[in-house]
């Protein structure tokens, strides 16, 4: 497939999907059903390297873009993904100054707060996929310790915790 | 606030986009919390981004970071941002996709990723628990508290959309202006 083509497809893919795997439906129904360069086989491979893997749930369409084209590909499918995240600067800098209201601040204020209570919910599933034994839970109350009590920097937590992972394998 | 080097912006961003697994929640609780620790970025343009993240089309967690990127160093800064969080975590989807059968049954590679989940889980607490926290003031801790858990709430009971309890979240600061602490 062109690779102009691949581009044109997968953005209009993420441009019309306001979150990661928003873009799924669109995708299958041009790749799998109406074009037929991918199955829905390597579809599901694309969707479960993009969740196994860290990033965001939309890295899928990197992959989609590698098993089109190979690696020309992959980097088509990347700079689709990546392109409409510019679309913000131009919404920040219309905002500018009136940022600065106390109305506004008010409202940027709720947001806050409300991203607090959102990042709260989006935790719980994850929990559930995540505690899978009573070392995982361990995992999630010291890594809390740590982030809500100290000032240690979050790589920390991580790299400790992959160690973790690490020797719980080796038992 | 402090400005720091594109270097030093370009280093966090890629080491989430190499570390945090779980999608782009867990990314935007570490950034918040790492933000917050280097003083970066104020609360106000965190929430702005936050919000605006939601309405900006394709994945949020990358529109997040162009608008983060962009309050810290102008367009270099978000350049940097999306670039470092998204570069390395392609090349290693690309490898997954490769690799796919090999990395899927592989038990350590499981133990890993759940070890990481797992302390993403508790980061995305903590990053939120200390987000409200550090909001809370003597006799200004009824907002903060109030919203946080109403949103909470709407997502998690209600099943409302991110989208739709930032909306709701919106019209209530709207509503509710606390001069004192809006000054």
């Amino acid at each position: 497939m062109n690779v102009v083509v691949l581009y044109l497809l997968l953005v209009k893919a993420t441009l019309t999907s306001f979150s990661g795997l928003a873009s799924l439906p669109m995708v299958q129904s041009d790749f799998v059903a109406r074009r037929h360069v991918l199955t829905d086989r390597q579809l599901n491979t694309a969707v479960a390297a993009g969740r196994i893997g860290p990033g965001p749930n939309g890295i899928y369409v990197v992959s989609i873009g590698y098993l089109v084209d190979g690696v020309p590909g992959a980097c088509v499918g990347w700079l689709a993904m990546i392109t409409p995240a510019f679309l913000i600067i131009p919404m920040l800098r219309f905002l500018g100054a009136r940022a600065e209201h106390p109305r506004a601040k008010a409202v940027a204020r709720a947001v806050l707060f409300a991203g607090a209570g959102l990042m709260l919910s989006a935790a719980v599933p994850l929990a559930r996929d995540a505690i899978t034994n009573p070392l995982s839970l361990g995992i999630i109350i010291a890594s809390f310790l740590l982030i809500a009590s100290a000032r240690i920097d979050s790589l920390w937590v991580m790299l400790g915790a992959a160690l973790i992972g690490v020797i719980a394998f080796q038992f | 606030m402090r400005r720091p080097r594109l270097i030093d912006v370009s280093r966090l961003f890629f080491r989430v986009g190499v570390t945090v697994f779980g999608g782009g929640d867990p990314s935007i609780a570490i950034l918040q919390r790492e933000f917050y620790r280097r003083d970066w970025l104020s609360p106000e343009k965190f929430a702005i981004a936050f919000g605006l993240a939601r309405l900006t089309p394709g994945t949020n967690v990358l529109a997040f970071c162009a608008a983060t990127g962009w309050y810290i160093l102008g367009l270099g800064g978000a350049l940097a941002a999306v670039l470092a969080i998204t570069i390395p975590a392609s090349v290693l989807v690309v490898w997954l996709t490769q690799a796919y059968n090999l990395t899927a049954h592989s038990r350590l590679a499981q133990s890993i990723a759940n070890a990481l989940l797992a302390a993403a889980v508790g980061t995305m607490i903590g990053a939120a628990l200390l987000l409200v926290g550090s909001q809370c003031k003597p006799g200004r801790w009824l907002k903060p508290v109030i919203i946080s858990t109403g949103a909470f709430l709407l997502a998690f009971v209600a099943r409302l959309t991110p989208l739709q309890v930032i909306a709701v979240a919106a019209i209530a600061g709207f509503f509710w202006v606390d001069p004192s602490a809006e000054s």
